[in-house]
């Protein structure tokens, strides 16, 4: 929205006030001020000059060489136009005249000649589209003045506000609300432009009625008469200001309401009276299908939840919308009615964006207007029509349908609760005097305050004793509120143990392991979904998706892992990260109950051309995690069947937590693999955190150090190429309980001396006892057990 | 003619049967359906026959066709299946052994951008006495707008664009649905925060994204007010930048606090000289804040009368753009690890 500060200028003195200083502080105390803007600030340094003499450019046919008397000084300049003579009176623009963006005048030389200046067409000065020649001024026109003079209602500033940060304040929707700001800033006096004196002309001669049947939806109607109006071009002043504020003058009438709404905020609307029917004005809902045609030429089929403004034929306007185009004035229009009315916001917000009429109407109907401003409005347009065409004359009184009565909102507080909530000394006068400032009224007794809101800031933003804190701080300078650190307790907050779990996996992930942080969308798509078999329909869908690829939650990470190693796998030939984040479980899709969120760790390693299966780089990143987490009770099981479909079944690991699966260490399927065209391998680890926290941790405790020696003993087995080296050493650990500290893998070897589809798996197994040394034929024994039990279970010495 | 065409029928299908590569399918329907191929001969010299007998040999030749087409593809899948099969077994491993690692000892991972600030804001938040709270992705309406004192048909619902789901709910729009549930599980007085991420319905581009990363804050005792948040905002800010910042409030509105405000900072750019990055004003819009609204007390069961409060939110994206100079917010959700390898 655009301020201009000509029409500010009315009701407050601006003198000595700097456009800089009234934007910055506008936007410490009211509203963000987006910009500065200088209209016609050419007219500065454009001046009225009479040309002495014109010659003939010696170089140059078609250009003239002029004597210019410019008042302080005389000058000569060259001009290309073809109309000027000696004794006219001409717009000269002066060196260092910005006349567009790309255009600022300089002194140069013209085929030879020396030009100080130009003389200017209207075009060129932006008051008209004329570029036939030069402008000339009646001969009577002062010489040396600068345009800023001759035509005062061109010259402007504009402040361009920031319309989001007025939407609570249905007041600031106009130059008033700015300019009574303005006033209370910088302590001067705010003058309303509206004299309701004027009403009292209004004489009661012919007939007009209201009648409102929908009081919920529009709580007032004023409407007025006034004949003998001719519709033509506005004057001058009037098309400056409304142009200055970005609307494009129309004619007298429309020209007249826009201003009356950007100057005292509240929409107008003129109706040719010949083309209603009847006198009377009914405001109530539309009815289902009514059809209707708005001032746009658009044809809307209504609802029930639409407000019209209708005549005995129907509707003649959409309320607060859009007026009807079977009423609209033109050119013949003599006589008119004139209205201002005020409506329910929500009403007005779903009708217009139901049609997609976003009028200036509706943009500020929508933000609860005060309906005492509406009388006012009538009024202040009556005014200005009559200024415009003086023979018009008010053949109603306001004729005022009114059965919703707006009240003032009564506050009760205190100056020691503002000063309390500010933090801030700040004394009783000055407190009531900013109220004061800003339209309040207040009644103090001793520090208490009632006070009184003005009926335009009581539609809805200030309402409480803590909108009284804000008006009064605001007024007063947050900048000149002086910090002081808040008194509370000195203690230690409580710690959210399960985020710093979350942040103890992700460090270790990252700084032992090597894996790098990826952050995933919670949203995922069905392509990737069917391309994994995991097309289920079980996740949650958005009822509106912004995209076919994010049009559900995911229940696993695994999905966007995959996509990322098929994106990174572009750039790089090796690499591994992992993502923490939540999955949203839900039983059933359209339960009300929210999702459960569970949080998972998922992680990944990629190579295009690995040495040795990457399965182990997953297994180890994810085993050296738990084990630095201490997780009790924790095992991993090699699992070839009821797997999930993305998972190679012959390189796949279930992490089994207190009994219950809490995970898998897996390499993608190499169906997967195809379906994204992943060249090379990937291997995955996908657990729970929710489990890996909430299981029971190894406690530290100290053990007492053995004094007695290990023995370790070797051993070498054949078995099938399918076993599981892991079960021969918990046969071999079985063997003894008492004496067996340790049995590990140390080699698996096929090929050579091995019959096919056969291994040989080489095993360390260290004895001890805790109060001796074991005595040779006790280890004889040992040995024996350990042999004795493999080789029940198939294993044989090779 | 037509003898000719089952017995090449014939000879094909069982070619195909007894193919054992995708190589050897191939070279069958090179050699039957090929450009040079032995049907597509046949079909060439259709021309010498009449009409009508064209026609039937015509359409005879396209079935034949057809059904080797068919048997080929069929098989394909067969050996397929097959060679994953095999593969599978043959790349069978033992998974119970801890087994050799494939490279040397990794280079060092890094954490996401968003999760080194947001642990170092966690941080500074700690050490002054908040706690740390989380809540659902996933809220209520409740939670999310009634409660935060914005309700049904409020204006304020547009400014924030949501994403429905098809349960009722939706994607919280802001972490001050933390604050909410914070207040159920505390009495006052009480520091919190609640970090997270956040949902806006809106279009992507390099300056907005559907998904993004805030903390909010509150801070409930007995005399809160503007002098202890503007205290407060120097010190954190302070803290943050590392550095001392200048820092300006304006009016702002938000729903859930009264007053509400803007915080501005100078331009950490230009230092509040004007430059192209706060647009010549010398000030970067920061976070709002405000002292929270006394109806958002009460929906949390906590009496205004008694206590009071401020809260406030930082958008951690920005942040995060702001210290390195990130032009674009949607590297954030990526995936991309040439841009994650940067912190
Ligand atoms: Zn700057």
């Amino acid at each position: 929205m655009w301020l201009s500060l000509n029409i500010i200028r009315d009701m407050v003195d601006l003198d000595g006030i700097a456009p800089e200083e009234i934007a910055a502080r506008l936007t410490m105390a009211t509203a963000e001020i987006d910009g500065i803007d200088a209209v016609n600030r050419h007219f500065e340094t454009v001046v009225t000059a009479k040309i002495i003499d014109v010659m003939k450019h010696p170089n140059a046919d078609k250009l003239t060489v002029c004597d210019l008397d410019a008042g302080k000084e005389k000058l000569t300049v060259v001009c290309g136009a073809p109309n000027h003579k000696k004794g006219d009176i001409v717009a000269l623009a002066t060196v260092g005249t910005k006349l567009s963006e790309e255009f600022t005048v300089t002194e140069t030389k013209v085929r030879g000649v020396n030009s100080p200046g130009m003389l200017c067409s209207e075009k060129e000065l932006g008051l008209s589209d004329d570029h036939s020649g030069i402008m000339i001024f009646p001969a009577d026109t002062p010489i040396g003045v600068p345009l800023s003079r001759l035509y005062p209602d061109r010259v402007d500033v504009r402040l361009e506000i920031d319309n989001k940060s007025i939407t609570h304040r249905p007041d600031l929707w106009c130059h008033a609300g700015f300019a009574r700001e303005i006033a209370a800033l910088f302590g001067r006096a705010f003058k309303h432009p509206v004299d309701l004196s004027i009403a009292k002309t209004f004489t009661n001669s012919e007939p007009l009625t209201v009648t409102i049947h929908a009081p919920e939806a529009a709580p007032r109607y004023c409407g007025l008469v006034v004949k003998n109006i001719r519709i033509e071009e506005s004057p001058e002043w009037l098309k400056s200001r409304v142009s200055a504020i970005g609307m494009r003058p129309i004619n007298n009438v429309v020209d007249v309401t826009n201003y009356v709404m950007a100057e005292i905020g509240e929409p107008m609307h003129a109706f040719d009276r010949k083309k209603l029917r009847g006198n009377e004005i009914i405001v109530r809902t539309a009815t289902d299908g009514e059809p209707m045609k708005t001032l746009d030429e658009q044809e809307h089929t209504l609802t029930a939840h639409d407000v019209v403004i209708a005549d005995a034929g129907g509707p003649i306007a959409l309320a607060g919308v859009m007026g009807g185009g079977d009423s609209e004035i033109d050119d013949a229009t003599t006589e008119i009615v004139l209205e201002a009315a005020n409506f329910n916001p929500v009403n007005i917000r779903r009708t217009a964006n139901r049609y997609g009429l976003r009028t200036e109407a509706a943009i500020r109907f929508e933000k609860s207007l005060d309906p005492e401003i509406c009388p006012a409005a009538i009024v202040r347009c009556y005014e200005l029509i009559k200024r415009l065409v003086p023979e018009a004359e008010a053949v109603t009184e306001i004729v005022d349908a009114y059965p919703r009565k707006h009240s003032e909102n009564r506050i009760e507080t205190s100056s020691a609760f503002i000063r309390k909530k500010l933090g801030q000394d700040i004394d009783d006068a000055r407190i009531t005097g900013i109220l004061s400032s800003l339209g309040f009224g207040v009644r103090d007794s001793g520090g208490d305050l009632d006070i009184t809101a003005p009926t335009y800031r009581s539609t809805k933003d200030v309402s409480i004793p803590d909108d009284i804190v804000e008006e009064v701080g605001r007024i007063f300078g947050y900048d000149n509120i002086t910090p002081v650190p808040p008194m509370v307790p000195c203690a230690a907050p409580a710690r959210n143990e399960f985020r710093l779990f979350e942040r103890r996996l992700k460090t270790i992930l990252s700084r032992d392991y090597g894996l790098t942080e990826v952050s995933n969308y919670s949203f995922v798509g069905e392509a990737p979904l069917a391309a994994l078999d995991l097309d289920e329909g079980l996740e949650l869908r958005l009822r509106n998706p912004l995209s076919q690829e994010q049009d559900r939650l995911r229940r696993s990470l695994v999905p966007n892992i995959v996509g990322n190693i098929a994106f990174n796998q572009r750039y790089s030939d090796a690499f591994r990260f992992f993502e923490l984040g939540r999955v949203y479980i839900k039983k059933s899709r359209t339960d009300a109950e929210l999702a459960s969120e569970q949080t998972r760790i998922t992680g990944c390693v990629y190579a295009k051309t690995p040495a040795s299966p990457l399965f182990y780089d997953a297994r180890t990143a994810l085993t050296g995690l738990i084990g630095e987490l201490r997780i009790r009770g924790v095992q991993l099981r090699p699992i070839d069947s009821g797997l999930p479909p993305y998972a190679h079944p012959g390189r796949s690991l279930e992490i089994v937590i207190e009994g219950k699966h809490a995970g898998l260490v897996f390499e993608l399927h190499p169906a997967v693999r195809q379906r994204f065209d992943i060249a090379g391998q990937a291997a995955l680890f996908d657990v729970s955190v929710d489990q890996l926290f909430a299981a029971k941790k190894l406690e530290r405790s100290f053990t007492e150090l053995r004094k007695y020696p290990d023995v370790p003993f070797e051993l070498s087995l054949i078995a099938d190429r399918f076993a599981y080296a892991e079960e021969i050493c918990a046969i071999a650990a079985k063997s003894s309980r008492e004496f067996v500290r340790d049995a590990s893998v140390v080699s698996v070897y096929s090929g050579e001396q091995i019959p096919a589809g056969k291994k040989s798996v080489s095993v360390r197994v260290v004895f001890a006892a805790q109060d001796r040394t074991l005595a040779p034929e006790e280890i004889e024994k040992l040995q024996k057990g350990v042999i004795d039990a493999l080789g029940k279970k198939g294993y044989a010495l090779r | 003619m037509k003898d000719t065409l089952e017995t090449l029928q014939t000879n094909t299908l069982a070619a195909i049967r007894s193919a054992t590569t995708a190589a050897e399918l191939e070279e069958i329907r090179i050699r039957v359906l090929g450009r040079k191929g032995e049907l597509t001969g046949i079909l060439r010299g259709l021309g010498g026959l009449a009409p009508e007998e064209r026609a039937a040999v015509g359409k005879i030749s396209n079935e034949i066709k057809a059904d080797i087409e068919t048997a080929l593809g069929a098989k394909k899948t067969d050996l397929d299946g097959a060679a994953i099969g095999a593969m599978l077994a043959e790349e069978w491993i033992d998974v119970s052994l801890a087994g050799p690692a494939s490279s040397k000892r990794p280079e060092r991972g890094h954490l996401h951008p968003i999760s080194q600030i947001q642990y170092e804001i966690e941080d500074i938040f700690t050490s002054m006495g908040f706690e740390i709270l989380d809540g659902p992705e996933v809220e209520t309406e409740y939670n999310n707008f009634e409660a935060l004192n914005i309700p049904d048909h409020h204006p304020a619902r547009d400014m924030q664009d949501t994403f429905w789901t098809e349960d009722g709910n939706l994607l919280r729009t802001h972490t001050s649905a933390i604050q909410v549930r914070g207040m159920a599980t505390h009495r006052p007085p009480f520091r919190v925060i609640g970090p997270g991420r956040v949902f806006r319905y809106e279009s992507t581009d390099a300056s907005h994204e559907n998904t993004f990363y805030q903390i909010e804050g509150m801070m409930v005792d007995r005399n809160i007010s503007v002098a202890n948040l503007i205290y407060f905002m120097k010190i954190l800010l302070k803290e943050i930048f590392r550095r001392e910042v200048t820092i300006r409030l304006r009016p702002g509105y938000f729903p859930f606090v009264e007053p509400g405000f803007e915080l501005d900072i100078h331009c950490l750019i230009c230092g509040g000289d004007g430059c192209s990055v706060c647009k010549q004003s010398g000030w970067v819009e920061l976070l709002p804040c405000g002292l929270v609204h006394p109806n958002v007390l009460r929906y949390g069961n906590i009496d205004p009368a008694e206590w009071s409060g401020f809260a406030f939110g930082l958008g951690l994206n920005r942040l995060v753009m702001m210290r390195y100079g990130i032009n674009d917010i949607r590297h954030f959700l990526s995936g991309d690890l040439r841009f994650l390898y940067q912190f």
